[in-house]
């Protein structure tokens, strides 16, 4: 599935694409691509990407590679798949209704979900909004909790 | 006012500008002159850019171009001809990197106030020059390699030519193309390998001689109308290679050719210069044009990072004419922050991963320990099966002393 979109596993082009995309969401999978969820998401990632293609880019990220290891510590990426926003370099959040706001965890259940997540994440940056409200129901939302050690 | 007076005696004339002033050094301070400073220099850049393609790779130089082939440095006031150089901008490269050159232009820089750090942009080092100069030697002997294949030894073209020549000279006399014989007396024309057989068999049906063209050069799809704007030429005479006497039947495409002496036109056909009707610096061109995005005008302009934008617009406008050259600081460089963060300000949390990221460069032994895992996020729907109520999927423990967990809700 991962052949489908441009695949990074350099720093330097993970910069190009964030650095070089003007008015465009850019949507950064960080995964591998022989997880059994980063499949179902690259799956629903690439069937999208065409139809997004106006206002987005998306590409996948190897959080296996030692280069993009500083770009998994800068964005807590702890758990895969995690689909990272941006825009002009800007780092875009959404209030999914969990305790992380900076990326989406885990596989979008449908197409139109991922759709609609990027579709409201570009609406809200045009208006000049860093973040936004999540456009899906809560039950469409992969869950987990973020602890701290301590708790 | 006396002193201003006193500044303003002497009249001088700003080659960027244009114009005479009698403002002394202050003028390159002026705000005009910095403008068509840059609009000067981003001019002789462009020029510069198409001495620097021969640079890179060098491309025998048709003495009849030669002529054209010169160059104005606009900072040593000289007009670099190339009448004897055998390559392309030859004279034009070694100015270049000479040492008058670069008193000139360090002078340049000083009278006219522009930037120390572009001055590379304008030289050429000596390194460069070496690497040429073997570039074009071994061009050379490419070149002298590819024209004694050709013309040495006997290839079953020459046998073509032979056997034409001599027994179907009477035909050729007669038939249409004999008019421009005559024409072109002293230019000897080498055998074309390819195009010439073809031409020969395409019109051997008018001559009368289609039994002797049935050689594996004969193609049916070589059609007499492609050559009908051709000059067409016919020559019996004799090549004194390697004692060896061989005549031929040339057709020159172009007049160009036909007067072109013999070595000039072997380089450009065996070496690998681009031909002609791949125009690199216009495709380049014609590539980063279509990059251009041409919406911004109906964008909002208090969108996010739309100073962002401009900027990174104008930084990749400069690169590319390479006025500033990439530093080592974008090889550090991040998006502006995306870490979790539970409560107080958002920078803490950037402080933290600078904090963690000196750590690593004091102590890398124990980092390596504290290796982040990462672990597959595993879906509610996928859980159903396996997995009951209250599972704990994920468990880790990251370096930020977060701890994750993915529970069923």
């Amino acid at each position: 599935m991962s052949e489908l979109l441009p695949n990074f596993s350099k720093k330097i082009e993970v910069d190009t694409i964030i650095r070089d995309t003007f008015d465009k969401v850019v949507v950064l999978r960080f995964g591998r691509a022989s997880d059994l969820t980063c499949l179902q998401q690259d799956h629903i990632l690439s069937k999208a990407a065409r139809d997004v293609s106006k206002f987005a880019t998306v590409a996948l990220v190897d959080v296996d590679s030692e280069d993009i290891h500083v770009y998994v510590k800068y964005f807590d990426i702890t758990l895969i798949p995690s689909t990272v926003f941006f825009f002009n370099a800007h780092h875009m959040k959404m209030d999914y209704g969990t305790a992380d706001h900076t990326k989406w965890i885990g596989a979008f259940f449908s197409k139109q979900d991922f759709i609609d997540v990027v579709e409201a994440i570009f609406r809200g940056a045009m208006k000049g909004k860093l973040i936004v409200n999540s456009p899906l129901p809560p039950e469409r939302i992969p869950n987990f909790q973020i602890l701290y050690k301590d708790v | 006012m006396k002193k201003q007076q006193t500044q303003k005696s002497e009249f001088e004339f700003c080659k960027a500008c244009g114009i005479n002033h009698d403002q002394g050094l202050r003028h390159k301070y002026f705000p005009n002159h910095k403008k068509s400073l840059s609009t000067f220099l981003s001019r002789f850049r462009k020029k510069l850019s198409d001495v620097r393609f021969f640079l890179n790779a060098p491309i025998p130089l048709n003495p009849q171009l030669a002529s054209r082939n010169r160059f104005w440095c606009v900072f040593c006031d000289q007009d670099i001809h190339e009448h004897s150089s055998s390559f392309a901008c030859a004279n034009a490269i070694r100015h270049l990197a000479s040492a008058l050159h670069l008193k000139n232009l360090k002078h340049f820089f000083w009278k006219y106030g522009a930037a120390a750090d572009q001055l590379d942009a304008f030289m050429f080092s000596d390194d460069d020059v070496t690497k040429w100069e073997k570039k074009c030697v071994a061009r050379k002997d490419e070149a002298n390699e590819g024209s004694r294949r050709t013309v040495v030894g006997p290839s079953s073209d020459d046998h073509i030519h032979n056997q034409l020549t001599s027994g179907n000279s009477n035909s050729f006399e007669t038939n249409v193309y004999s008019h421009s014989v005559k024409s072109y007396p002293s230019n000897p024309v080498l055998p074309l390998p390819n195009y010439t057989n073809e031409y020969q068999i395409s019109s051997s049906g008018l001559s009368g001689i289609a039994n002797v063209a049935t050689s594996s050069e004969a193609r049916p799809d070589a059609k007499p109308i492609v050559f009908q704007d051709f000059l067409v030429e016919r020559r019996s005479h004799s090549f004194p290679h390697d004692g060896r006497q061989s005549s031929s039947n040339g057709y020159s495409c172009d007049k160009q050719i036909s007067s072109m002496p013999i070595e000039s036109a072997e380089k450009k056909v065996y070496s690998e210069a681009p031909p002609p009707w791949i125009d690199t610096t216009e495709a380049v061109q014609m590539h980063s044009s279509s990059n251009k995005l041409g919406k911004s005008k109906m964008l909002n302009p208090n969108r996010v990072g739309a100073a962002w934008v401009e900027k990174r617009k104008i930084e990749m406008e400069k690169e590319k004419r390479g006025e500033t050259i990439r530093n080592g600081r974008d090889a550090s460089w991040l998006p502006n922050f995306g870490r979790v963060w539970q409560s107080g300000s958002r920078r803490e949390s950037r402080k933290e991963f600078e904090r963690e990221k000196q750590l690593q460069k004091l102590n890398v032994e124990t980092e390596s320990e504290m290796a982040i895992k990462i672990q597959p996020y595993v879906s509610k729907r996928m859980r159903m099966d396996s997995v009951g109520d209250n599972a704990i999927i994920g468990c880790l423990l990251s370096p930020t002393s977060l701890l994750f967990q993915c529970r069923e809700w």
